[in-house]
């Protein structure tokens, strides 16, 4: 009997499933051919849709926001993963860091790297960049100072569960807009009508923005988290 | 006009030549210090040069700016590589001090951390 009741509930369930499936699969349009594609739609009325000039980017935070939404969440299973098996309690000093002057040089030119990680991050929706792009130099800054000054500087100065606040708050953002777009627009991750302004400016194209920020802090502070995991205490001696 | 084009192409044309000294020096020079001082001199001034012919070439006031930007950040990178790429090649002993005659460095080892 329970198990006649478990099949019934599963049929049950099965029909739901099927039912929404279909439901969403009858709004889509017509098969019109390969020469009159959803690239061709894109292309056509990206701009009016979204607001972004770069229509790559439309396409990953917009069209695509979802499955941006799967990407992110696949660097943050790869970072969980790493930390779990990588991780030690203390860090160890695995260098005094490069030489004196490698230290003043780069203390010059570092400000101007995260000036053009940042500037990559906000102009992802109107210059080619964006989010994972511009993340990756903010990670490539926390790499520098292991490298140049000793692991012990970066540790010291953001430690790892500021990176980790910073990783968190990347990925709520995310899914705070996808709500938002919920509760206001009527679907998951839809672009906020209200953010919209004018077309070419700094804050215009809905919430990719936003997103691009959340996802660039998300990418930047978990690549440091995995580089800070995976080194060893190898070199011993500066050069 | 024409005469903005006339010095952009020559200091393009100077940096690029600059450059192929560059290889020159990187393929016939004996050692790995002089090789390094070709990498390190020659290269540093033919990118300086490429940058600011670009910059004259278009001639737009925040465009120019940025690249000149570019070629100060090169004027600070490349010595600074190259000397952190010299000195670990002294301390790893790449090429061994005996061989040569004199060996000023030696003295200033252990001073800067």
């Amino acid at each position: 009997m329970n198990k006649l009741m478990k099949k019934i509930m599963i049929s049950v369930v099965l029909t739901g499933v099927a039912f929404a499936l279909y439901q969403n699969f009858s709004l889509m349009p017509e098969y019109q051919g390969l020469n009159e594609g959803l690239s061709n739609y894109i292309i056509k009325s990206g701009l009016n849709d979204t607001g972004s000039l770069n229509l790559i980017t439309a396409v990953l935070y917009d069209y695509r926001a979802f499955d941006s939404l799967g990407e992110s969440t696949v660097i943050f299973g790869a970072v969980s993963g790493i930390v779990l098996i990588l991780s030690r309690k203390m860090l160890p000093v695995s260098s005094k860091g490069l030489s004196f002057i490698v230290k003043r040089a780069l203390g010059i030119m570092t400000p101007f790297i995260a000036l053009f990680g940042f500037y990559v991050i906000t102009h992802g929706h109107l210059t080619p960049g964006g989010g994972f792009q511009g993340g990756v130099i903010l990670a490539a800054i926390s790499i520098i100072f292991s490298i140049v000054y000793g692991s012990a500087f970066d540790y010291r100065r953001y430690s790892p569960q500021t990176k980790t606040l910073f990783e968190t708050g990347g990925a709520l953002t995310f899914l705070g807009l996808g709500l938002a777009g919920i509760l206001m627009e009527g679907a998951f991750l839809q672009n906020l009508g209200f953010l919209t302004a004018e077309t070419g400016t700094l804050i215009s194209a809905g919430s990719i923005p936003y997103i691009n920020i959340g996802v660039g802090f998300k990418v930047g502070a978990g690549l440091a988290i995995i580089f800070y995991s995976m080194i060893q205490k190898t070199f011993e001696e500066d050069f | 006009m024409t005469l903005r084009l006339i010095i952009s192409y020559f200091l393009m044309i100077t940096g690029s030549a600059f450059a192929i000294v560059t290889v020159l020096g990187l393929l016939r020079f004996p050692d790995v210090y002089t090789r390094i001082h070709a990498g390190a001199v020659v290269l540093t001034i033919s990118a300086v040069l490429v940058t600011m012919g670009t910059a004259i070439y278009v001639w737009d006031l925040f465009l120019s700016a940025k690249i000149v930007l570019i070629g100060i950040f090169f004027l600070f990178s490349n010595p600074m590589a190259t000397h952190a790429i010299a000195r670990a090649s002294y301390k790893r002993q790449i090429a061994l001090p005996e061989e040569y005659e004199i060996d000023a460095y030696s003295d200033y080892l252990g001073r800067d951390a």
